[in-house]
């Protein structure tokens, strides 16, 4: 265990040792929460002057304040049936916590390839530490730094107008992690196979661009499902992303969700399986000599 | 298996595909020696050391190291081994002190044990100083030092040492001589490949030469240079006489070949007593450059081989650059 554990500590030692990388990790959720967030604000189309509106004939007749009324309550009724929610920001922000762990959940990965290509992969093959621990050390390092991310995330979406659902509870605050956690696996599983099957850190860097924007997409992340076309909706009910997203925002928001354990169980066996064949392909890598 | 082999290999093959990296390769290393594989780039060294180090599984044969398979008990070998590979290997964001403790908790030792045995590897590596500095700021030679000093905690009977000189100069170098050489009397039994024929003159007591994956010889230094008795003078002259030069040097009983086009070896017992009289042969001749050299490693290299140790060195660029870079 002792040698999991201190392989961990370098994990993080590394990060919190890059004061660069450190910085520009800490301010990218904030710059990305402040900026999309707040450059996507609907809920300005709602303030239009009733005014103009109303026909001519009609002047004087009736009061712009009922006619503003009713068109802010049903563009309200529109917003909540698409978004489960009147407010885009907190739906956004909150599919964010979801997209995050996508982008850092690829870098766990270039970890290894560095480590391999820099022969310290060499140095720690040559002790008799368990493979296992080499490939759950990374892991584990990944998800600690996206936990910290995430938290700061939605720490940094607070003030700028972030609305929790009301008598929120201590596992409405788990559960969303829980899901960022399960999702990170799955998605840092992949990587880590293809960390281990190549020694070309570019490799990784093409994959993100062919796997990270579409996992986001092609999902509820960002924008709901309704609004997507049938064939792209079919695609993103199986997509552990929509999952995860669904249960994130049902524990915060008190968005609907269409079914809460299909949910938790999709994404909980997605990350499963993943995790064990990259774990197991990636032991065996180790063993055949990297 | 002899009593007194700390590291036995029997047959030790390792093909990639179509390439046969080492070919049946066997030899016994002696208890507390140090014994160097000596080879040009691509000859199968560190592939072997590889192997012996358990990272890579052989194509055929098996090796023991204290009795110990490198295929079936690798979990034993790797606590009684050290690997310092051709790499620097330390994580260079990390201090020297960090380093080296990683290295021995990987071991399985308590956190008191590891601080001590941290503490011992660096002081015996002259680093004790620097422990609290980030490794990117360490020298050439003090990183090569980091290497070796992760590779103490453990406290080997076997260490593999893969080129641990590559890139330093002269004075660094034989500072890592004499630690070397300290180890081997701490009673450390010491596998080491260069391709630096001075360092393993050097440091071995014994030398296998190794060339395309198949030990070529194996002996003392001195018995490998009794080998090719006598000097070797090499000849270039204008490319139209080598041949009739030859010619002429045989006939006057000299043991004379042409070694291409415009350059003759000259096999001689002692080149003082014989230079004298193979000038005046070459009386008239376009001679271009005459070069005169005492038995070394490298002329038994050639003589086993036909060729030199510098051959092309296998190339990484990014690694090369990250080299140049950890090297200031």
């Amino acid at each position: 265990m002792s040698g999991l554990i201190v392989l961990f500590e370098r994990e993080l030692k590394k990060w919190f040792g890059r004061r660069p990388v450190l910085f520009m990790s800490l301010v990218t959720p904030l710059i990305w929460i402040a900026l999309f967030g707040k450059s996507f604000n609907l809920n300005a189309l709602v303030n239009i002057s009733a005014q103009s509106l109303i026909p001519p004939q009609l002047q004087g007749f009736i009061d712009p304040k009922v006619i503003e009324g009713m068109v802010k309550k049903a563009l309200n009724k529109q917003l909540k049936s698409m978004f489960g929610t009147t407010d885009y920001f907190t739906f956004f922000a909150s599919g964010m916590l979801v997209a995050f762990c996508i982008f850092q959940g690829a870098f766990g990965g270039v970890g290894v390839v560095f480590d391999k290509r820099l022969g310290y992969m060499r140095r720690i093959l040559v002790t008799p530490v368990r493979r296992s621990y080499i490939f759950l050390a990374k892991l584990f390092g990944t998800l600690a730094r996206i936990s910290i991310l995430s938290l700061l995330l939605l720490g940094t979406s607070i003030p700028l107008g972030f609305k929790f659902k009301p008598n929120l509870s201590i596992g409405d605050i788990i559960m969303p992690w829980v899901a960022v956690m399960l999702l990170s696996v799955f998605i840092l599983s992949i990587y880590m196979v293809m960390a281990f099957y190549t020694d070309n850190q570019e490799v990784l860097f093409a994959a993100s661009n062919l796997i990270n924007l579409p996992l986001m997409f092609a999902s509820n992340a960002i924008f709901p499902l309704k609004q997507m076309p049938g064939w792209l909706q079919t695609i993103a009910e199986y997509n552990p992303v929509t999952h995860a997203a669904y249960i994130v925002r049902y524990h915060l928001i008190g968005s609907p969700i269409p079914n809460y354990w299909e949910s938790i169980i999709y994404l909980a066996a997605s990350s499963t399986v993943l995790l064990a064949f990259s774990m197991y392909y990636s032991v065996r890598k180790m063993d055949m000599g990297v | 298996m002899p009593d007194n082999c700390a590291v036995e290999v029997m047959g030790l093959t390792k093909r990639f595909g179509d390439l046969v990296a080492v070919d049946k390769v066997s030899f016994c290393i002696p208890k507390g020696i140090v014994f160097s594989l000596l080879g040009p780039n691509g000859a199968g060294k560190t592939t072997t050391i590889n192997m012996l180090s358990t990272l890579l599984k052989p194509t055929g044969g098996d090796a023991y190291i204290h009795g110990y398979s490198i295929i079936r008990d690798r979990g034993e070998v790797r606590q009684i081994i050290g690997l310092v590979p051709q790499d620097l290997t330390a994580d260079d964001e990390l201090t020297g002190w960090e380093n080296v403790y990683i290295q021995a908790k990987l071991y399985g030792l308590p956190s008191g044990k590891a601080e001590e045995k941290t503490e011992e590897a660096l002081r015996f590596m002259e680093l004790w100083d620097h422990r609290k500095r980030r490794v990117s700021t360490y020298s050439g030679g003090m990183r090569r030092r980091l290497e070796i000093a992760m590779s103490l905690v453990n406290e080997p009977r076997v260490m593999f040492l893969d080129e641990p000189t590559l890139g330093l100069d002269v004075h660094s170098r034989r500072h890592l001589w004499g630690l070397i050489e300290r180890l081997k009397e701490q009673g450390t039994t010491i596998l080491l490949t260069t391709h630096y024929m001075e360092e393993a003159e050097y440091l071995a007591d014994r030398i296998a030469i190794i060339d395309h994956g198949k030990i070529v010889v194996e002996d003392t230094p001195d018995g490998l240079k009794a080998r090719i008795k006598g000097d070797r003078i090499y000849l270039r002259l204008g490319e139209e006489e080598a041949v009739s030069v030859v010619k002429a040097l045989t006939e006057k009983g000299f043991n004379a070949s042409l070694r291409n086009s415009d350059s003759i070896i000259v096999k001689v017992e002692r080149s003082e007593e014989i230079l004298p009289e193979l000038i005046s042969i070459l009386q008239g001749r376009k001679l271009l450059e005459i070069r005169v050299v005492k038995p070394n490693l490298e002329e038994v290299f050639i003589e086993l081989t036909g060729r030199g140790l510098r051959g092309e060195e296998s190339f990484d660029s990014f690694k090369y650059r990250v080299m140049r870079r950890r090297m200031r």
